[in-house]
């Protein structure tokens, strides 16, 4: 009946939730308790990193061990408890020098406040950042116009869907909005629900759609600037988007709020829902032998007006500027950029995700990520994901207004009202 | 024996004034070491619990992302926290978690443990059944009753089976019953404990007074109320004291089972200030949220006191 099992990750996560709680005490108002961090003299690096999943982390202490350089010491820190311990770990007195983390906007506030260190000479000259791609530079870019982020590997999202199920349902992956509002009804008509979801304790999974109605609606810039403050929740562009998710929602599996994102997957797993828009991280959730089966479509134009965006959250690295060996550092995060490396930790990790370096071989990755490669190289717009352009914060405001929307569609224009209340609150605070 | 002696009233003379002198000198006396032991704990306690509580009393005022430095604002945290939906969401939540969280598992202890203090066949195995969920932490419990209320698990499955398939419902994402779903799984967990704790309670009160009441014609329900309840008054102290702490620090089990969600429907002050400090970066909020769970408790634990001592006067 039931096949489902505690995970190992929401074992973890449970016992992170337990762990950080007693850290409210060590936030409060100590600058100089490093938790766990620096350490390190002369000759030495601290790397430390969020990475939780076997297969990264088996793959990051391959990398590092192979390091020629400087001795590196290799923290791993759960990611709720890096998240919770980061500002801490930057601000202590003998910092770790090298830090796992995201591009974009959580990386630039950090960096104002000047705890971030000038990374630029990478990204000059023959330096292992100097041929990424212009979206990349402008990315790791901080308001002074400093390099202070190093990404090293970046994954896109998109519907996924088994190619076999659909072969044997009969159906093809759309091309237009209407084709996929078609194919949705075709689907629901064979008692197979269209769409999956998981928004339990991952409410955030629900901004996934938000964000590419959004991008296909009013475009990526409007996504911006909304995400930034610049216009309402409660204006006419969002409720267009409302509007075209409200129409998505017959089509979801009724079971989506009971789920987590990792749980979203059995029901595709078991060929009784069929696609699910997330990011290329969902492979993992799938049983090894259904992996090369997975396949995946953009969402479709919905407005041929506005360019067309794709969303590819930026994964890597930066360096604090209090640690006691900058130049360690730089030869660490040179040594984590190289397209030999970063060739070493996708193969290694087994994760679809891919090389910033325009100089790694892909020639040997799965048509899956070819595929992924070819999409991110002729959209005209990339964004990273709603909590990476704006904050944790707003991203919390997005979480209760979503899930409130679909749980009860019809109070849309008041959940929208409550939104731009909560965000206000937001960009006030 | 009878004679008194004016030697023995000497000597007792004596002695009491000897035992006069000891206790003025008393603090002098006692030995260095014990002092050392007594002030390195205090020491530990008022570095690593005072200064970190008063800390967030003065965090409280301020707006701070635990970035950059903490800005001063007055008390705007608490007029913020006034008009805040999700606080008020969360306060309301805390009043229902300490009835419905108290009443049940007390009452529930309180029945198991009357049924199960009678001798019978497998009591033992019985009372180490119930008493078995205390032993996993609350986050384990949380996670294995999030198994239970799964769509298509076993709660579901089990009304499936009795043909009550109207009552099957998204446990935890249903906003009209996910509060009192982790309600329950909490006091599944605590009810072994308080029985324990009656128990214990049951074992220390006289039998022959009931069975001379029964002599007397009282009724069962009589015997329980005026016999046996008033010599379970200490248990009742600490099963009061255990309860009120316990459904106030109440985080881990919400936290596992629903993250505070659908739509912060489930929040509890702990959860919420959590979720404010952690997630969204805003201790100085926060740190007035944790200042409203401090007047609370306070405020509890003082009128319990006041009613207690008045009570025992």
């Amino acid at each position: 009946m039931s096949k489902r099992t505690i995970t190992r990750r929401e074992l973890l996560a449970g016992g992170m939730t337990v762990g950080a709680a007693s850290l409210l005490a060590a936030c409060v108002g100590t600058t100089s308790g490093g938790g766990g961090g620096g350490g390190a003299s002369a000759g030495t690096v601290t790397l430390q990193n969020s990475i939780q999943d076997a297969d990264p982390k088996a793959a990051l202490e391959a990398l590092v061990e192979a390091y020629q350089g400087a001795d590196v010491t290799l923290n791993s820190v759960a990611t709720e408890q890096f998240r919770a311990q980061l500002t801490n770990y930057l601000r202590s007195g003998d910092a770790p020098e090298v830090l796992s983390w995201y591009a974009g906007s959580v990386a630039r506030s950090y960096a104002e406040e000047g705890l971030l260190l000038d990374v630029s000479s990478l990204w000059e000259g023959d330096g292992a950042c100097a041929g990424y791609s212009d979206a990349l530079r402008a990315l790791s870019t901080d308001a002074e116009g400093r390099q202070i982020f190093v990404p090293t590997n970046y994954y896109w999202w998109g519907v996924f869907y088994k190619r076999s199920s659909f072969e044997r349902w009969g159906v093809e992956p759309p091309s237009s909005w209407d084709d996929f509002h078609a194919l949705c009804e075709n689907l629901s008509g064979q008692g197979i629900a269209p769409l999956t979801n998981g928004l339990s304790s991952t409410p955030w999974m629900a901004s996934g759609w938000f964000d590419y109605l959004n991008l296909r609606v009013n475009g990526a810039q409007y996504h911006r600037e909304l995400l930034a403050g610049e216009h309402a929740f409660n204006d006419p562009e969002v409720v267009d988007v409302m509007e075209e998710y409200k129409r998505l929602i017959p089509y979801f599996d009724t079971n989506m709020a009971s789920y987590t994102a990792q749980d979203a997957a059995t029901p595709m797993a078991q060929d009784e829902s069929a696609m699910y828009l997330i990011g290329t991280f969902v492979t993992t959730y799938f049983p090894e032998d259904q992996r090369d089966d997975l396949d995946f479509f953009s969402v479709p134009v919905i407005n041929d007006a506005v360019p067309t965006a794709e969303e590819a959250p930026t994964d890597g690295y930066f360096a604090a500027a209090n640690s006691d060996n900058h130049q360690g550092a730089l030869d660490l995060l040179s040594y984590l950029a190289s397209p030999e490396s970063q060739q070493q930790f996708i193969e290694r990790s087994r994760s679809a995700n891919l090389p910033t370096s325009p100089d790694v071989d892909t020639s040997s990755f799965s048509p899956m990520v070819q595929k992924g490669i070819e999409l991110l190289n002729t959209t005209e717009e990339i964004t990273q994901f709603f909590n990476r352009d704006s904050s944790d914060a707003l991203q919390a405001t997005a979480d209760t207004a979503l899930t409130k929307f679909l749980a009860q569609p019809d109070s849309m224009r008041s959940i929208l009202d409550e939104w731009q209340t909560a965000a206000e609150g937001v960009f006030a605070s | 024996m009878s004679a008194q002696t004016p030697m023995a009233v000497a000597e007792r003379r004596h002695g009491a004034r000897r035992g006069e002198t000891r206790r003025r000198s008393g603090l002098l006396r006692i030995p260095l070491l014990v002092w050392a032991f007594l002030l390195l704990p205090l020491l530990v306690e008022l570095f690593w619990v005072f200064w970190p509580a008063a800390n967030s009393f003065s965090l409280s005022l301020t707006r701070w992302d635990g970035i950059g430095l903490a800005e001063p604002v007055g008390a705007q945290n608490f007029r913020d926290l006034a008009t805040d939906p999700i606080f008020r969401t969360a306060l309301w939540n805390n009043v229902v978690w300490m009835i419905g969280f108290g009443g049940l598992s007390v009452v529930g202890g309180l029945v198991l443990a009357v049924t199960l203090n009678k001798p019978g066949p497998l009591v033992g195995l019985y009372r180490s059944a119930i008493y078995l969920p205390m032993v996993v932490s609350l986050a384990v419990s949380g996670l294995f009753w999030r198994v239970m209320y799964a769509p298509d698990g076993p709660v579901n499955a089990t009304l499936g089976l009795l043909g009550l398939e109207s009552l099957q419902r998204q446990w935890l994402a249903d906003p009209a019953v996910a509060l009192w779903a982790v309600l329950i799984a909490a006091v599944w967990r605590q009810v072994g404990y308080i029985m324990v704790l009656y128990l214990a309670g049951l074992k220390g009160t006289d039998p022959t007074l009931e069975e001379a009441a029964a002599v007397d014609g009282a009724s069962a329900w009589q015997r329980f109320w005026r016999i046996v309840m008033p010599q379970l008054r200490g248990v009742n102290t600490v099963v009061f004291a255990v309860t009120v702490i316990d459904s106030l620090r109440t985080f881990d089990i919400v936290w596992a089972m629903t993250r505070g969600g659908p739509y912060n429907e489930t929040q509890l002050l702990s959860t919420y200030m959590f979720q404010q400090a952690f997630t969204t970066g805003n201790l100085g909020y926060a740190s007035a949220i944790a200042v409203v769970i401090f007047a609370l408790a306070i405020g509890f634990i003082i009128t319990y006191l006041a009613r207690q001592a008045r009570t025992e006067d």
